[in-house]
């Protein structure tokens, strides 16, 4: 089994309140696994445990087939472990450019030392998510489009193995739906094993090579978008049970 | 930056160093006040500015690197330089074992468990014999303000050159993500928790340097003034009046402040308190980011920018 990531029996409780219960799945090289689920399910708890802003309270998070489960969050980014915030967390005073370099400044294996190596790295990434001509901006200026792809570029400039996006999509319409699925399909043929959270079904059934799902805090389905997304307790806990 | 812009720094710098040659002797007093005062808004602006963490702990660090000149050079018969490495080593250490538990606050927290250090600071240094306990300890008298005025200025310009470096490195950006935003700055690799440590070490050792040379200037040291809280307050108002987070803000904060405050205390002696604290005030109130942000912004907006302050605030 030569899965990039793999949760073992990953829960967390917040004061009682399981947030995350037993979640086991892995993450193959070069795959893009979509993670769905109602509101409250426990999709960015299970980011937060991946990528190490949470402790589990039981479980195991293993990269590259050893445990992480000990390591701080910068070195799980360190290590080729990036993520986007579903609320964007750009640092406001920064440029955007300044922005993605501080994720080319740190990011996998310790990043780049020099500022303006590391900000020719953020000036491509930027490139990639379409934000070019927005470099000079304070980051606070963008709208929530741009943040989304601002969040994106950060993360990418990390030069990351496996990207967690939460919610990249949230609050974007159609043509930049479609312009975002396109972004990280690129991101997915540079070598990069996506997990990405969304809302939109539609989204997320074009876009993943298979889709995982949670329901309060537990999976649910596991498998291909089609057989997923048929599934009656999937259905079920999307739209409730069917009055007979 | 841009050639007009260093010249004018350097023509600035030219006209500092001048002074003990063009200035009077209470001229020369001002400025050693003036210039460490400086150093001391510098040494916070990389913990309160750069990083974000608003210690009321650096007059902690002054009073170490006093303390340090002080029993080295009374109780061991030490050369000064020596004094100011040992109070260096004192901040710095302290900086690092006190640092590891106060930096995992944040906000208030953070200011509320670095203001009480001073108090207890004052109160073991009082009890220590080595320390004179709470008599204090009087340093042989060298009487060279030009010496003193000197150092003051070299002392700044090292400082200053330091956070210029920062601004321009990797630890420097790390610190900035940590103010901007402390989780985001740990997802994308800053080692959060090493690099506050290091900019309280860093901010230690400016501010341990000041107070050495100040102690040895004023040749008397006793554990009040030494630890004293008001000093703290004053380097933040300085640094925070010329703007934090900048290179030069503090430096032209503390020089104008220490100015405005030299001005009333001989022109409206006994309600200058009252002047100062309204200049305080209105500068809060109109200028939040200090003066180097109301320099850059007040081109594009006009007067417009005290307004928006203003409404920013709710007031």
């Amino acid at each position: 089994m030569n899965a990039l990531l793999e949760v073992r029996h990953a829960t967390r409780s917040f004061d009682g309140l399981i947030a995350v219960d037993d979640v086991s799945f892995t993450l193959a090289p070069n795959e893009i696994l979509g993670l769905i689920g109602p509101n409250g399910a426990g999709k960015t708890t299970l980011i937060s445990l991946i990528s190490g802003t949470l402790a589990p309270s039981a479980g195991e998070v293993l990269f590259q087939g050893e445990s992480i489960n000990h390591l701080a969050a910068f070195r799980r980014a360190r290590l080729g472990i990036g993520r986007t915030f579903q609320i964007m967390r750009p640092f406001p005073g920064l440029s955007v450019l300044d922005n993605v370099a501080v994720g080319a400044l740190f990011g996998r294996g310790g990043g780049q030392a020099k500022l303006g190596k590391a900000r020719e790295q953020a000036r491509d990434s930027l490139e990639f998510v379409g934000l070019g001509k927005y470099i000079d901006k304070r980051a606070d200026e963008l709208g929530g489009p741009g943040r989304k792809r601002l969040e994106l570029a950060k993360a990418l400039a990390m030069q990351p193995k496996v990207l967690l996006c939460d919610e990249v999509m949230a609050g974007l319409n159609h043509v930049e739906i479609e312009e975002v699925i396109d972004i990280i399909r690129k991101v997915r043929d540079r070598g990069i094993s996506i997990l990405v959270i969304e809302h939109v079904i539609k989204a997320i059934k074009s876009l993943s090579d298979r889709l995982l799902v949670l329901h309060h805090g537990e999976k649910i389905a596991d498998g291909t978008p089609e057989a997923v997304l048929s599934n009656p307790i999937v259905v079920e806990a999307y739209l409730g049970k069917k009055r007979a | 930056m841009r050639a007009w812009q260093a010249g004018l720094i350097l023509a600035a710098l030219l006209l500092l160093a001048g002074v003990p040659w063009y200035g009077s002797d209470v001229l020369v007093q001002f400025g050693i006040n003036a210039l460490l005062l400086a150093v001391l808004a510098q040494g916070w602006n990389i913990i309160g500015g750069y990083t974000g963490y608003a210690s009321f702990g650096n007059s902690v660090f002054y009073g170490l690197g006093a303390y340090g000149v002080a029993i080295a050079m009374v109780q061991w018969q030490l050369p000064f330089g020596v004094g100011l490495v040992f109070g260096a080593v004192l901040a710095v250490v302290f900086a690092v074992l006190l640092g590891i538990p106060v930096l995992r606050l944040k906000g208030h927290y953070f200011a509320i468990a670095t203001l009480a250090l001073s108090q207890v600071m004052t109160a073991i240094v009082s009890n220590v014999g080595l320390a004179g306990q709470n008599i204090g300890l009087v340093l042989p008298p060298l009487n060279n303000d030009p010496l003193f005025y000197g150092l003051s200025l070299g002392l700044l310009t090292i400082a200053t050159l330091t956070i210029w470096g920062l601004t321009r490195s990797r630890f420097g950006f790390g610190l900035i993500a940590i103010r901007e935003n402390e989780e985001g700055a740990a997802v994308m690799g800053v080692n959060t928790t090493l690099y506050k440590v290091l900019a309280f070490a860093l901010s230690g050792f400016f501010s341990a340097l000041a107070g050495g040379i100040h102690a040895y200037w004023i040749t008397f040291l006793d554990p009040e003034s030494a630890f004293d809280i008001s000093l703290n307050v004053k380097m933040i108002i300085m640094a925070v009046f010329g703007g934090p987070g900048t290179v030069l803000g503090p430096i032209v904060g503390a020089l104008s402040l220490s100015a405005v405050s030299e001005f009333l205390s001989s022109e409206v002696t006994s309600i200058a308190g009252l002047f100062f604290g309204l200049v305080i005030v209105a500068a809060v109130v109109l200028m939040p980011r200090g003066l180097a942000d109301m320099l850059r912004r007040l081109r594009q907006t006009g007067w417009r920018y005290f307004i928006e302050n203003i409404r920013a605030h709710r007031l």
